[in-house]
């Protein structure tokens, strides 16, 4: 059985019936009733928490005549998402700012939380890099469908040419199903491997090396989390568009 | 906030990066992708074969998304 994290250890210990339970009446089958929370489930519910009490903090210390740091910061970040994602999606682009610093932010949480002792990564799970890109998925179809209506986004899966729409549609299906994989491995496989290089090191020599490791760590959770949004707003702009 | 009329001419350094990360995942992706499919209608229908039909689908559409990602990128500024 997987050792369960402090963290995970206090979530089961106090809600370990009704999540049980839902999971029962979900039809979902528990290995173990006493503690049905995963580690990976664990720590996304924390990052949750983190994010949320952050921003109540920033909220309630916003000021027109003196910004404090924290708004300084936040308004940086928000900036850097509204000048890339119109960079990339152009006009009207705005609607989607807020969800794309949402999952920009959640994504990096996640994988900065690993970096603190008795916690780890969530995205170092498959499953959290899939809810992250299945979200991404089902955003980027939705605002296709609004902005251009059903018959036309559904359309451009036929291609240019009529004649060639049965080859096309299930190609176009498979690559999209495909950015939903290549998002999954991608923000995974960095993350795992980034956890597995810090232990090995870690292993071998204990002392200063692994720093340079968790240095690395960052970087790798400051770009995972960059280019996952990035391709986002990519993913967005190909459906947005109105030109395909 | 400002509403900012255009969208800018070029790309970004980052922005080109990630794009052109995405196609080194594309073919392996769409491979999976196809032999999944292949593979669930095997279950379905009790048959053995599907799954390569799909998987050779799969390799098609990687190489087809892939042709069509670069012609595009290549037109646009």
């Amino acid at each position: 059985m997987v050792e369960q994290l402090p963290f995970t250890a206090l979530l089961n210990r106090l809600f370990a019936g009704p999540v049980t339970a839902l999971l029962h009446a979900l039809g979902v089958h528990v290995e173990n009733p006493a503690a049905p929370m995963s580690n990976a489930f664990a720590m996304e519910v924390l990052v949750f928490l983190l994010l949320t009490l952050f921003f109540v903090i920033v909220r309630s210390r916003l000021s027109v005549e003196k910004p404090g740091g924290l708004q300084h910061t936040m308004e940086l970040f928000h900036e850097f998402v509204v000048d890339q994602s119109h960079e990339i999606i152009g006009h009207g682009s705005e609607i989607f700012t807020s969800f794309l610093v949402t999952l920009g932010l959640f994504i990096l949480g996640c994988n900065l939380i690993g970096l603190v002792p008795e916690f780890e990564s969530p995205t170092a799970s498959p499953v959290v890099p899939l809810g992250c890109a299945l979200v991404a998925f089902f955003y980027y179809h939705y605002h296709g469908f609004r902005r251009q209506g059903v018959g036309k986004y559904l359309l451009h899966f036929a291609g240019p040419m009529p004649v060639l729409a049965p080859l096309m549609i299930p190609i176009e299906i498979a690559s999209h199903l495909a950015r939903v994989l290549s998002l999954t491995i991608r923000l995974f496989a960095n993350m795992f491997a980034g956890d597995m290089v810090t232990l090995v090191f870690f292993s071998l020599v204990p002392v200063a090396v692994p720093v340079l490791f968790l240095g690395l760590h960052v970087g790798v959770s400051l770009l995972q989390a960059y280019i996952f949004v990035l391709l986002t707003m990519v993913y967005l702009a190909g459906a947005v568009a109105e030109e395909h | 906030m400002q509403d900012k009329p255009d969208k800018p001419a070029g790309k970004s350094l980052w922005v080109q990066m990630a794009e052109y990360s995405e196609l080194a995942f594309l073919l392996p992706a769409t491979t999976v992708v196809g032999w999944l499919f292949g593979a669930l209608i095997d279950r379905w229908l009790h048959t053995t074969w599907v799954y390569l039909v799909g998987l050779i689908f799969g390799i098609i559409a990687g190489f087809i998304q892939l042709i069509r990602t670069v012609l595009s990128s290549e037109r646009k500024p």
